[in-house]
């Protein structure tokens, strides 16, 4: 008898699980989230009722609480300074962070949003495609009216908004803005008694200048660039002419770029692409070995670059005396023409305050989240003289007058500017830029394939 | 509720009456099929009637069954929803355009006249067709080759057992970093070789992550890496093989060669069917040895290296088009379903 109804519970507790494990699997996706699930779920019928007394409701009295999606929270300082300082002055509003990892951050991101599963408020958007992505699937709200009720200037951007607008509409507003600016290390340069480079350099000055400071001696071998293996790097020169886009359909333009670049490989002036690729050499490694002289590289990796040579992590008698200038240009274009790429804010469509999560993403896009990013030694979108100030007196940013003025942009042209495709633009680019830097393909070859592989998601 | 008991025996009476009746057309019955419905018809019809006068409400037959698929529901539930229902879902979802978010819209079989024109689906249809030709034949030589030789009583047979399975259960991380070192382009081993033994000139060093090299590369690492698990398999067919085949055939005379091709070979039949049946399966679905070794830093294969399982998650998770996901999909389904047919057919005929 006792082993008969021991094998009946151990059967009925076998069920049990097996259904447990199906529900939560279908309603909340493998979510990281379930954990605030309840909390959420009293904080939107609180929110209900808030939206219900009008938007001055969600400023004062009721405790809300904000759900928003992130990556690298332990790595990247700013998340947490943003939050704790809208905590501070907005009392009662909590903000609740979960961390969805970088790598695949807007893949995980769309699942999440995909169904009825999420409760997210505010989200990161990490990059274009990713925003093109979740505006087709309507998960994000619109800004719009958000924004001229909130009476923003959109000029404050510089014109990011522009390349960011979907059909006439917002759907996030950046927070963070990073540009591409010509890292190098003073000490090869020394070494080699050529001056450095400047603020204002053609691509012809400057490859003169990588072939004059290289050293392709076995053994103790001076690199006069670096590129990077991403698309950018490299066939990204072409757009700072402000004529063309990586949207235009026709990539002829990208011809010259490939070519210098290819020249120097062959000359051993960089490395290539097929090592770096084979290798996965990080850009960061390349640099700070100190047999880089000159390197392309978004701003981002300023802040890397302090704080790393301050815990140690970089010789500092490798690479510790570096400076910046601005990206080289084209004959006749204005010098600190640059790429950009932002992160932005956006609320999503699901969420139950929209509100308050409005107020909170134009809060961190706005001046006072400007000077939070600043002093993490992180370029907000929101530029200007102070902001620039706050991050050229940074502990460890380079003393001399030319870095602090490699800061001012004066065009900024966005990596990937939003279109419908983009995603799919974005994957053929990368694939022939591949292939064209492993050789596989000639230059025309492969920018004839761009084109009419390109040509075939434009006609759709 | 003497109602009730009457009603019941009313019940009874009628199946009994049904039952005899079936049991005169049985006896009719000549189609020896028909027959055999019949019976089964009738012996449910009987069931029941045993049951109604016993009082129960489900017949003791009845009962067993559920208690037998109650053992069976744990697993046939989570299989249901996590395998049987997708499954059934996919092959819907090739037929409609879907984002994952918005309504979903019937469009037909235009996912898949998409197909033929999309050169990225025909590069990958056509690199996964390679690795498949190479990988399966060279894998099952290579494994079946190991096998025969870890199989003779050698010194240190367990060592090299261990050898050739290693790459096996190493980690694929762990092990593409590795082969990344070796056949680097510049600075490996294999091109450092090349270079200074062969003489082959610098500019024509092979870019093995590259290029037409780069499926190469692929099968080499497959099959290096999958020998050893299907030398296992090999190894238990061999000491399945009864020792006195090999007496009967060294008194025939029979050379080392003959005794492989008259006795080993025939004996391993149903194992290197199965070898090959999973062999050809995982290969279709190869997509992380792609990703790792010819990924390169971003992960993203150019079309000298793109493979279907690899197509599909781009278009499902970066593009969000589900439907045309599925359908690509289903051509990778029907590929080795079709081709597992085939291969089942043939060995149905060499059993025959």
């Amino acid at each position: 008898m006792k082993r008969k109804v021991l094998s009946a519970v151990l059967a009925s507790a076998m069920i049990a699980a097996t259904l447990a494990g199906c529900g939560s699997a279908a309603d909340t996706a493998g979510s990281a989230s379930e954990q605030g699930q309840s909390e959420a779920g009293a904080a939107s019928t609180e929110a209900a009722s808030t939206e219900a007394g009008g938007e001055e409701a969600a400023a004062d009295g009721e405790a809300i609480t904000l759900k928003w999606a992130i990556w690298d929270k332990d790595i990247t300082p700013y998340w947490v300074a943003l939050k704790d300082a809208y905590e501070e002055t907005h009392s009662n509003v909590t903000i609740e962070m979960t961390d969805l990892g970088s790598t695949d951050y807007m893949t995980v991101l769309a699942t999440e949003l995909s169904g009825s599963g999420s409760d997210f408020d505010v989200v990161t958007i990490k990059d274009v495609p990713g925003y093109a992505t979740l505006v087709s699937k309507n998960t994000l709200e619109p800004l719009d009216s958000y924004i001229e009720t909130a009476g923003i200037d959109l000029s404050q951007y510089g014109g990011v908004d522009e390349q960011i607008t979907v059909d006439g509409s917002l759907y996030e507003l950046p927070f963070r803005n990073d540009f591409w600016v010509l890292f190098y290390n003073k000490d090869i340069f020394d070494n080699a008694g050529v001056d450095y480079p400047t603020n204002d350099m053609t691509f012809e000055e400057y490859d003169a200048l990588a072939r004059q400071v290289a050293d392709p001696t076995f053994g103790s071998q001076v690199y006069g660039t670096h590129y990077h293996t991403w698309r950018s790097a490299v066939q990204l020169f072409g757009v700072l002419d402000g004529q063309h886009s990586i949207l235009d359909g026709n990539y002829d333009f990208f011809k010259p770029y490939y070519e210098l670049v290819l020249k120097e490989e062959d000359d051993q002036i960089c490395r290539n692409y097929a090592d770096l690729s084979a290798e996965g050499l990080h850009y960061s490694a390349a640099f700070s070995g100190g047999d880089v002289a000159m390197m392309n590289m978004g701003s981002w990796f300023i802040s890397t670059m302090i704080s790393s040579l301050q815990s140690g992590e970089y010789d500092s008698s490798l690479c510790g005396n570096w400076g910046i200038v601005k990206y080289p240009h084209a004959e006749g274009v204005e010098p600190g023409s640059t790429l950009g790429t932002i992160t932005g804010l956006a609320v999503t469509s699901v969420s139950d305050q929209k509100q308050a999560a409005f107020d909170f993403v134009n809060w961190v896009s706005g001046e006072e989240g400007a000077k939070v990013m600043a002093e993490t030694g992180n370029f907000p979108a929101l530029m200007n003289d102070e902001v620039a100030d706050i991050i050229a007196g940074l502990d460890g940013f380079p003393t001399d007058e030319a870095s602090k003025e490699a800061l001012s942009v004066s065009n900024l042209y966005l990596e990937v500017p939003y279109a419908e495709n983009v995603s799919e633009i974005n994957d053929i680019l990368d694939t022939y830029h591949k292939s064209i830097m492993n050789r596989e393909m000639t230059v025309d070859e492969g920018i004839a394939k761009m084109n009419e592989e390109v040509g075939k998601v434009l006609g759709q | 509720m003497d109602e009730k008991k009457a009603s019941r025996a009313a019940r009874a009476e009628q199946l009994a009456a049904q039952c005899s009746d079936l049991m005169v057309q049985i006896r009719a019955e000549k189609d020896i099929k028909k027959k055999q419905k019949l019976i089964a018809k009738r012996e449910t019809l009987h069931r029941k009637e045993t049951a109604l006068r016993n009082n129960r409400k489900i017949s003791r037959e009845a009962r067993r069954d559920l208690v037998a698929y109650s053992f069976i529901a744990p697993n046939f539930i989570g299989f249901a929803v996590f395998t049987l229902i997708p499954i059934v879902f996919a092959f819907l979802l090739a037929f409609m355009d879907w984002d994952g978010s918005n309504a979903i819209t019937f469009v037909g079989l235009n996912n898949f006249k998409k197909l033929p024109g999309d050169t990225f689906f025909t590069a990958a249809l056509k690199n996964t067709l390679i690795y498949c030709v190479g990988t399966v034949p060279l894998t099952m030589i290579a494994s079946l080759a190991l096998a025969i030789v870890l199989n003779q009583k050698i010194r240190a047979r367990g060592f090299f057992r261990t050898v050739a399975f290693f790459p096996y259960v190493a980690s694929l991380v762990a092990i593409t970093a590795v082969w990344s070192m070796i056949f680097h382009p510049s600075k490996g081993p294999v091109n450092y070789i090349l270079l200074n033994l062969f003489k082959v000139p610098q500019s024509d060093l092979p870019k093995w992550f590259s290029g037409g090299l780069v499926l190469v590369t692929l099968i080499l690492f497959s099959v290096w890496k999958y020998m050893g698990y299907y030398m296992v398999i090999y190894l238990a067919g061999l000491q399945g093989i009864s020792a006195e085949l090999y007496e009967a055939g060294s008194l025939d005379g029979a050379n080392t060669w003959q005794k492989f091709r008259y006795i080993t070979w025939p004996q391993l039949r149903s194992t290197t069917f199965f070898v090959v049946v999973m062999l050809t399966i995982n290969c279709f679905k190869v997509y992380d040895i792609a990703v790792m070794l010819a990924g390169g830093g971003d992960g993203k294969l150019s079309t000298s290296a793109t493979v279907l399982v690899y197509y599909i998650y781009q278009n499902a998770f970066n593009y969000w088009d589900l439907g045309y996901a599925s359908a690509v999909a289903m051509v990778l389904f029907v590929l080795v379903l079709a081709i597992t047919m085939i291969q089942f057919g043939y060995e149905k005929k060499l059993e025959a």
